[in-house]
């Protein structure tokens, strides 16, 4: 998945955007703006916008400078040359797919307990990232079951939420 | 400026007794190994001891804390280096150099440099506070909100102007993060940003979002290799090379000075300790003749955020000490411990246990030699880390560290931030931005915000009352010249006609 940067025509000039870039920034300066209109109808006193108000402000301001980098001339028939290391689509698919693993681990951790949910999260992740060999999928999750459990529970006595031992997610 | 019948009084207090003694290596192991686990901070391991102490003698309690303290100080380099993973923020510029040199099989000499770094940045931090106890508190006392502000955005605007190719990109991401650090209740009870979500009424959790942003984010960025070093015959764990990589720290004694004493001084704040590493590695770049290095697995990168983090522990404790300020997690759980003995910190602490106080010192100069030998053995143990398959390691660390969010949290919220700054952090990565200044901002959004509204009505809105603060005025002169001086070098270099080398700060 190589960086997009779609070409168009203004005026006769060929302009590159780097459009996932511009998404990503136009996202960040949308929050900040989102921020500081949530802060203001909560309380519009000095006390709560002396800090928000000004960084809010000057995010977006940068975002116009940001905006306007992701925008580039190109001359004649040449190919825009790319802005950042491209991905892969087997690499971009085994982000993703580790991203939505830690989402479902997350989730499920404190609702079926961590024993559990740490258990398939480890034997799901291994074997996504290309681990086959069986014995390995199983003796290690359980290890580190064992061994974080033991830590968190025993050493730190640091209530989790478990699903066959002691715990408060039964 | 020492009382020397007090400090004789501490060394009999230290020699008389092998009790005090007995809590350092234990101290310092809890302290290296909390921080072994992304997620787990030193005021947590401090506050899960609480219970101890009570059955210590008061002199004992202090040691075992302070021990903790220090080997956490160490401690959070191991994960910055070997796994780019900074267990809190006052690890984070040593992920700029120490990854780097991990990966390129340099990970025995980079712990070697952190361990001797961290080591000597205490043992300054130490002697300073030894020498000049007092002076250091009465200029501590002088600090104010006004200082505060200077130094929080000095800080943000280093970063944001050191770490990355682009100003803009820069700036805007430490906004972002200072608009973050201040979600949740306002000083009025006004909700900001929280979505309705009562979980956010406390702010959005930062040692999570700290983990989030920079370890998940480039464990995501590992999950297509075999292993961090690719290289087979560089995956060895070698003693040698270790103790090389603590010799080549003594080749660099102006790094390690500038880094220890600017680290002490800025320990000295509220939230100092989580900027001391960033500013001392600004420091050290800007002051380097060949800045383009820092970044690309440079030691003088990790000696200087080292010694500038250890030394911190320096600046926190004469504060505490002194005035019964805690600057930070850690040593307001330490001012805990003191109630828990009935002991109140200030100057009249001072003044009536100048020999606890001195004894602390000198036992905390000596903990830096065990540190020494502890912290060796436990990085030769940690050094292995690079042998582990990434597709065993990255799923262990990052369950670690949602559970360790959890842990921290007691709810839902550590582990969802964990994993919304985990995919904010790796986009920003990706887009070239500073993630860095975006997790200063995060720290220092509530502290800023604070210092700006105490600075604000102090000074009822005019702005010549800052002319009234010599200090305040100096960090802003600082903060204006380390923006200007690339600009003004490039300038000058361009009058007398000799082009400057590549600056990846602009």
């Amino acid at each position: 998945m190589a960086a997009t940067q779609p070409i168009f025509e203004f005026s006769g000039r060929r302009i590159a955007i780097d459009l996932p870039h511009l998404a990503f920034a136009t996202t960040i300066a949308g929050w900040c703006a989102w921020f500081l209109r949530d802060a203001w109808l909560s309380a519009s006193d000095v006390e709560n916008l002396i800090l928000i108000a000004p960084a809010a402000i000057a995010a977006i301001i940068l975002y116009g400078f940001v905006a306007a980098g992701c925008f580039h001339r190109v001359t004649g028939d040449a190919k825009p040359a790319p802005l950042r290391a491209p991905l892969t689509a087997g690499i971009a698919i085994k982000i993703a797919g580790a991203m939505g693993l830690l989402a479902g681990f997350v989730v499920a951790g404190p609702l079926i307990g961590f024993d559990i949910a740490s258990f398939v999260y480890l034997f799901a992740m291994m074997f996504f990232l290309g681990e086959r060999r069986i014995l390995v999928l199983l003796l290690v999750p359980l290890i580190f079951c064992i061994a974080a459990i033991y830590c968190f529970n025993a050493i730190l006595s640091t209530p989790l939420p478990l699903f066959f031992f002691s715990g408060d997610a039964s | 400026m020492i009382d020397m019948a007090a400090l004789a009084s501490a060394v009999h207090l230290l020699a008389s007794s092998w009790q005090p003694w007995m809590v350092v290596i234990p101290g310092i192991l809890i302290g290296l190994l909390v921080h072994s686990v992304p997620g787990l901070t030193t005021s947590m391991a401090l506050a899960i001891c609480l219970p101890l102490i009570p059955y210590m003698d008061f002199l004992q309690a202090l040691i075992f804390m302070t021990a903790m303290y220090a080997g956490a100080l160490f401690g959070v380099a191991i994960p910055a280096i070997l796994l780019n993973v900074p267990g809190s923020a006052s690890a984070v510029g040593t992920t700029f150099d120490g990854f780097p040199m991990a990966q390129q099989g340099k990970h025995n000499e980079a712990l070697g440099l952190a361990l001797a770094a961290s080591c000597i940045g205490q043992a300054i931090a130490y002697l300073l506070l030894l020498c000049m106890a007092g002076p250091i508190a009465a200029f501590a006392i002088k600090l104010g909100p006004p200082e505060m502000l200077m130094v929080s955005l000095w800080g943000i605007t280093l970063i944001a102007r050191m770490r990355g190719r682009h100003f803009a990109r820069g700036l805007m991401a430490g906004a972002f993060g200072l608009l973050l650090g201040t979600v949740g209740l306002s000083a009025r009870g006004a909700p900001r940003g929280t979505f309705d979500i009562d979980l956010l009424l406390d702010g959005i959790p930062v040692v999570p979002a700290i983990v989030g942003l920079f370890a998940a984010a480039e464990l995501f960025n590992l999950v297509g290799r075999d292993y961090i070093v690719d290289d087979l015959t560089r995956r060895r764990v070698d003693a040698s090379r270790i103790l090389a990589g603590m010799r080549d720290a003594l080749r660099h004694p102006g790094v390690l000075l500038r880094g220890a004493i600017l680290g002490s001084g800025i320990g000295i704040l509220p939230g100092g300790h989580a900027i001391a590493n960033l500013l001392s590695y600004s420091e050290a770049r800007r002051a380097a003749r060949d800045p383009e290095k820092f970044g690309t697995g440079d030691p003088r990168g990790i000696i200087a955020a080292e010694s500038a983090n250890a030394s911190s522990e320096g600046g926190s404790m004469a504060t505490l000490l002194a005035l019964g300020i805690p600057t930070g997690g850690a040593t307001a759980v330490m001012l805990v411990a003191f109630s828990m003995h009935n002991i109140t910190g200030g100057p009249a602490f001072m003044r009536d246990h100048a020999d606890i106080v001195y004894a602390v010192i000198l036992s905390s100069l000596a903990q830096v030699f065990i540190l020494g030998l502890v912290g060796f053995a436990f990085i030769f143990v940690a050094g292995f880390v690079v042998k582990v398959r990434l597709r065993m390691l990255v799923p262990m660390v990052l369950a670690m560290a949602v559970i360790g969010s959890f842990a921290l949290a007691q709810n839902l919220a550590g582990p969802i931030t964990l994993a919304v700054f985990a995919v904010i952090g790796w986009l920003m990565q990706r887009f070239d931005y500073p993630v860095a200044a975006t997790v200063i901002g995060l720290l220092l959004g509530r502290l800023t915000e604070g210092a700006l509204l105490r600075t604000y009505q102090m000074s009822g809105g005019e702005i010549g009352f800052l002319l009234t603060r010599p200090i305040a005025l100096t960090i802003l002169f600082l903060l204006i010249v380390s923006i200007m001086l690339p600009y003004l070098r490039s300038a000058y270099a361009h009058v007398a006609g000799n082009p400057p080398g590549k600056d990846i700060s602009k």
